[in-house]
């Protein structure tokens, strides 16, 4: 069984078999979904060719995923994932693609996507994630809002003058608090005048 | 708001037709609840603060939803037009003839419907930042094309609340 996601540059291909136990019986292999994946293939044009198995597939999905909603917010940086298999970061005016390999003396594959393949990378995984014939069940990325970096500054300095007068005011409500309250002067009793005897 | 209906205004720029789309996709879409007509649609649009005749109000979630699922299915449909803005592999001169056609029809929209003495406009139409936000608009909608666009889109225009 084996399921193919592509765009202009980039492809995408999961080879695999249903797992029939735990799945209803049907009478039709089409209601069966690609639940144990036993190879993946991506091809990114003529540039790279990548296998592996599911956890460094996994892996792809946990950064480059992240990494593209943060761009949409403004506020792209370095994502790695988990197993630190994959690398996505910001590279002048595209972004660099780092897969480190599991063989031994291998050396770590480099990448440099420009906008246009990193969208196709993105469409490809959607489609992926999406695709109801596969029941491989990989864990997605949260897209929660979330303050994002350049606004957090922002926020700060917004903040700042504000806190900084209420903490002013509380501070000397403070210290006056801490004074002792003075007591107040008894009225003095009135002394008997001594005349002096001529 | 203001994001959503730049990226409306971006989606015209490039397709000639782009009204048009807006209202078959949002029968398409289901979105007739919403935007029955041309004309909701635009009261709709028209409560971005940095319209020229900008409407009071905001928008519901309804609205919003409907606007988004509008964005990322229109942005699906022009996706082969944005991948080549975007793509490094194209020829120069070509690229650079794509965005300065780009670059024209989408001033003239904003400078047709936004509020001119409004600085963020303003920059928008600048010679130096302009490039940079209409390079931003673009990349937004070939990242939110698609399925997952929506959620992707939705959760970044919710950032900073």
């Amino acid at each position: 069984m084996a399921l193919r996601y592509e765009q202009s540059s980039c492809r995408l291909e999961l080879k695999g078999l249903p797992d029939v136990s735990a799945q209803p019986q049907s009478p039709s292999n089409s209601e069966l979904l690609l639940s144990i994946l036993t190879s993946w293939e991506l091809n990114l044009g003529q540039r790279a060719s990548l296998q592996g198995k599911r956890e460094h597939l996994e892996a792809l999905v946990e950064t480059v995923l992240p990494y593209v909603r943060l761009m949409l917010s403004g506020a792209a940086h370095k994502q790695t994932s988990k197993t630190a298999v994959v690398v996505v970061a910001p590279r002048g005016r595209g972004h660099q693609l780092q897969l480190i390999s599991s063989q031994p003396n291998t050396p770590p594959l480099d990448l440099q996507l420009d906008d246009a393949e990193l969208a196709d990378l993105t469409q490809c995984l959607d489609q992926m994630l999406l695709d109801p014939r596969q029941g491989l069940n990989f864990k997605q990325p949260l897209l929660k809002p979330q303050k994002h970096q350049a606004a957090a500054p922002a926020m700060v300095h917004s903040w700042a003058a504000p806190s900084a007068a209420i903490a002013a005011v509380a501070l000397c409500a403070l210290v006056a608090m801490l004074l002792p309250i003075p007591k107040p002067l008894l009225p003095a009793s009135p002394q008997p005048i001594e005349r002096q005897k001529p | 708001m203001e994001r959503l209906d730049l990226l409306l205004l971006a989606i015209e720029a490039l397709d000639l037709h782009g009204s048009e789309a807006m209202l078959w996709s949002c029968e398409q879409l289901d979105l007739q609840q919403p935007f029955p007509d041309r004309v909701a649609l635009w009261k709709t649009r028209c409560r971005n603060p940095l319209r020229r005749a900008s409407r009071r109000g905001e928008w519901s979630i309804e609205e919003q939803e409907g606007l988004i699922r509008l964005v990322c299915s229109l942005s699906q449909r022009l996706y082969p037009m944005l991948r080549q803005l975007l793509s490094s592999s194209e020829p120069d001169e070509l690229t650079n003839q794509r965005w300065a056609l780009f670059q024209e029809r989408y001033n003239d929209l904003i400078s047709e419907r936004m509020n001119l003495k409004r600085g963020a406009v303003r920059l928008l139409l600048d010679q130096k930042t302009g490039a940079q936000r209409r390079r931003e608009v673009v990349q937004t909608l070939a990242l939110c094309a698609g399925g997952a666009g929506m959620q992707r889109l939705g959760a970044c225009l919710m950032d900073g609340y």
